[in-house]
């Protein structure tokens, strides 16, 4: 008997713009097109704390400092995101001139961001596999997470505001298949993938979200619409829609 | 308590958010919006003002609140340059010695300026501390059924200087066209306020202020965003391009825990925000929603959501 998996399944409505730093960067600052597990987790950690009154954000651990999202990652199996609309990358060139101490300085600078904004419908759908085991040795329950899910304020940056406009739960069964047609994006890693869509290099939140300096990375594989995945895979259905999990 | 505010508002001929010169051509913000033609993508460039001009105006209106409240604010955000306590140079100010340790570090912050304490701040040397902002904005972009009527067209100016043969010097022109380039749009944007954030350690957790102080702080926070929606003082330039237009609408929602109301750039904001506080109420929690559209002016909406928010015990 295979054990069920819980989901969440999260709906979300950008306010125009995503605004999410590519890590490390240098003075020449680049964005991501789209949203990577580590911002998801990290979107929905803040309303979970306030839901139990926890308003820490980081963690001190004598000279290491880490973000206290990475406390709920064990609550997560798998994290993943479907986006509707291809985000484009803009920043406006920004020439700013300050007067500090006496010293007139200049510099032209630029903070790009992803464009969710046009005449189609943008949306990103986000979907939690969430540990029921751990869950319940946790100060949470599922009710907890399914209000935070409904409280995301933002993706990443403090512009980047967004609505939750509907949250689904349920169960699923992880299982192995050898080919799956999907719109979530997936880890790109020794599957043959027929369809469109767009690689890119994120930090992998398994290997934990507190600090980015020495962060594992991993190569995510984001679709266009769908498209359809041959290899060795671990699925798992949601309402209808499969998702490719790692390998 | 969380509030969350979603405003149209009407700006004609602005110049509330200016990026790059070319020479004597100033450039409004702008984003690309984007339509398909014929099955291709095609940009459009519509004019926007970024979450980071609103917030700067919100800090200002907080400064001024804060003080007429006796509440505390450094003297850098006094003068509305928001350093924030980013290095030694600036938190010296407010604590000296600097203490080793990043809860005292933010303790002395957060109870020498309630502009740092509501705004954020990141204190970036050894150790780093860093305090995420209690409130958040969006972009204010122009409404998606409208985009397309949005403009963004330059002005033209010019400025004279008398020249008799003693003060000319060189070439210099007696006149000096320039060009401000202005935009025109229905505007949307979200304005989110977590006020359980307001005096209390996102280190320990634990309240750095006591009560009533965080209710005053609290309170000049609320007056703060009344203020600057009210008033309409965002934005640049508003000497010589203050906006022709106004608030056309404006919702409220207040909740127990972090709730956004749907962006106004959507035409449906209103009927989803209010679909979905229904689902937040089933799961057991009381929000309050006020619409200002055509029976209401924005205040009174404003004014609501205060009042409630009173009872409540917020401030």
């Amino acid at each position: 008997m295979v054990p069920l998996t819980l989901f969440l399944k999260v709906h979300i409505r950008p306010s125009g713009i995503v605004a999410l730093r590519s890590l490390p960067q240098s003075k020449m600052r680049t964005a991501l097109r789209y949203v990577p597990p580590t911002t998801l987790i990290g979107a929905i950690a803040y309303p979970l704390f306030h839901v139990v009154g926890n308003r820490a954000e980081t963690a001190y651990e004598r000279k290491t400092f880490r973000s206290k999202a990475e406390s709920i990652i064990e609550l997560f199996e798998w994290v993943t995101v479907k986006t509707q609309g291809k985000p484009k990358l803009y920043g406006s060139l920004l020439k700013i001139n300050t007067v500090y101490r006496g010293k007139a300085q200049s510099a032209v600078t630029s903070f790009p961001f992803a464009v969710l904004y046009g005449e189609g419908d943008y949306s990103m759908t986000a979907v939690y596999l969430i540990s029921e085991e751990t869950l319940s040795k946790s100060t949470y329950n599922l009710r907890d997470v399914e209000r935070a899910a409904w409280g995301m304020t933002r993706l990443g940056s403090r512009e980047s505001v967004v609505s939750v406009e509907e949250v689904t739960s349920g169960k699923t069964k992880v299982r192995d298949a050898n080919e799956a047609t999907t719109a979530y994006a997936f880890p790109f890693k020794g599957f043959d993938v027929s369809g469109r869509g767009t690689l890119q290099s994120i930090v992998d939140w398994r290997s934990g979200i507190g600090d980015y300096s020495k962060a594992k990375r991993v190569v995510m594989f984001y679709p266009e619409r769908t498209v359809t995945v041959r290899g060795e895979l671990s699925v798992a259905e949601v309402n209808g829609e499969v998702i490719v999990l790692a390998p | 308590m969380f509030l969350s505010v979603g405003v149209r508002v009407e700006a004609n001929v602005e110049a509330l958010n200016m990026v790059e010169t070319a020479g004597n051509y100033g450039k409004h913000r702008r984003v690309p919006y984007l339509i398909e033609e014929d099955g291709k993508l095609k940009t459009v460039y519509v004019p926007a003002l970024s979450g980071e001009s609103l917030a700067h105006a919100y800090q200002e209106h907080l400064v001024k609140e804060a003080l007429g409240l006796d509440l505390p604010v450094c003297d850098d955000c006094k003068r509305n340059e928001f350093y924030k306590s980013m290095n030694k140079v600036h938190l010296k100010k407010k604590v000296d010695p600097i203490p080793d340790d990043p809860k005292k570090i933010e303790e002395a912050i957060v109870r020498a300026c309630v502009v740092e304490d509501v705004g954020g701040f990141l204190y970036a040397e050894k150790p780093p501390v860093r305090r995420s902002s209690a409130f958040q904005v969006s972009y204010a972009l122009p409404v998606k059924s409208v985009a397309l009527f949005a403009t963004s067209e330059p002005q033209l100016h010019a400025r004279h200087a008398q020249m008799d043969a003693s003060s000319k010097k060189g070439n210099a022109s007696e006149q000096m066209i320039y060009y401000v380039e202005t935009g025109t749009a229905l505007y949307g944007f979200t304005f989110n306020l977590d006020l359980d954030a307001i005096g209390v350690s996102a280190i320990t957790s634990e309240p750095i202020l006591d009560k009533s102080e965080i209710k005053g702080r609290r309170e000049a926070s609320l007056k703060a965003l009344f203020r600057m929606l009210s008033s309409g003082q965002f934005g640049a330039k508003l000497s010589r391009f203050f906006p022709v237009g106004g608030i056309t609408e404006l919702v409220v929602a207040v909740t127990e825990h972090p709730f956004v109301v749907t962006s106004p750039i959507y035409d449906d904001y209103i009927e989803r925000t209010e679909r979905r506080l229904k689902v937040l109420e089933s799961l057991g929690e009381d929000y309050l929603l006020v619409v200002a559209d055509s029976g209401k002016v924005p205040e009174e909406a404003l004014k609501e959501a205060m009042d409630y928010l009173g009872e409540k015990g917020a401030f």
